[in-house]
């Protein structure tokens, strides 16, 4: 644990014993802390301001209620994110997941493909459009839950696969193997929007 | 090292450590195959067009409701 890191730690243990004692002040300079962490996270999660709110409101009344159960061995990040990755699951539609994303082990790629497509626009350019941005939502959302929290968690939120595992309570194996395949899942899926965009913008 | 076994390891290759054996062998494989180099850019880009995605500052009125929420939640 950095220096950085283990101050952080230490200044939430303090907020937290003094939270868990009834100290209101406390609890909500802690909610100040992570509010707009949990509420960007929800929001990469959904995509969708409304579900954001609700399921950032969700998560603090439970740790507002949860708080005294917290065990404090692992960071106060590392819960909060493993509430709103729950909260998340428990809205997702029930599909068999790892049977459709099998197929990503293995993504497509036909001989000569590297002609067709253009993956060559900056992302700045690129997202500029108002289209292509609804495009990365739709195939974001079109990717299963269980691997969308460990993408965002991962590529989106910098987190570690150890601290990734702890969060979704996985092994890191399978963190590494959910976001080898949520990322040729989104890769695939955007593909043939790159080729088509690169030639028209030319 | 063959594009089949490059490919199931090319989306991890960008968590390896840069000097382990499995890596070395997907950057020799990638120095060869100008199909899987493209499609390693391809992963990366699509990462990083995430990373660049815009989202939205937590509103004042959005904090404001979640404070009242909490309120109305009562004494923990």
């Amino acid at each position: 644990m950095t220096a950085k890191r283990s101050f952080e730690k230490n200044n939430d243990d303090q907020l937290i014993a003094r939270a868990r004692r009834g100290d209101e002040r406390a609890f909500l300079e802690l909610v100040r802390k992570y509010d707009e962490t949990v509420y960007k996270f929800a929001f990469k999660l959904c995509r969708d301001k409304t579900s954001a709110e609700e399921t950032m409101q969700d998560t603090f009344i439970s740790m507002h209620r949860g708080l005294k159960s917290f065990s404090g061995r692992s960071k106060l990040s590392t819960w909060l994110y493993r509430i709103v990755s729950n909260h998340c699951l428990m809205k997702r539609r029930r599909r068999n997941v790892d049977t459709i994303m099998e197929s990503y082990d293995e993504p497509a790629l036909a001989a000569g493909d590297e002609k067709t497509p253009r993956w060559n626009e900056t992302p700045a350019d690129v997202l500029l459009k108002r289209e292509f941005r609804k495009l990365l939502d739709k195939a974001i959302l079109a990717l299963p839950m269980e691997y969308r929290i460990v993408f965002t968690l991962r590529d989106l939120e910098d987190r570690s696969t150890a601290e990734t595992a702890k969060i979704v309570g996985i092994s890191q194996e399978a963190v590494k193997s959910r976001l080898r395949r949520a990322r040729a899942f989104l890769r695939d899926t955007l593909h043939p929007y790159m080729s088509h965009q690169g030639t028209s913008l030319q | 090292m063959n594009c089949r076994q490059a490919h199931k390891h090319i989306c991890e290759s960008l968590d390896e450590k840069i000097d382990s054996p499995r890596c070395r062998a997907i950057k020799k494989h990638l120095e060869e195959c100008p199909n899987c180099r493209h499609y390693l850019k391809s992963v990366k880009k699509t990462v990083k067009l995430y990373k660049k995605l815009p989202c939205p500052d937590l509103s004042a009125s959005s904090r404001k409701r979640l404070y009242s929420a909490l309120k109305a939640d009562g004494p923990s």
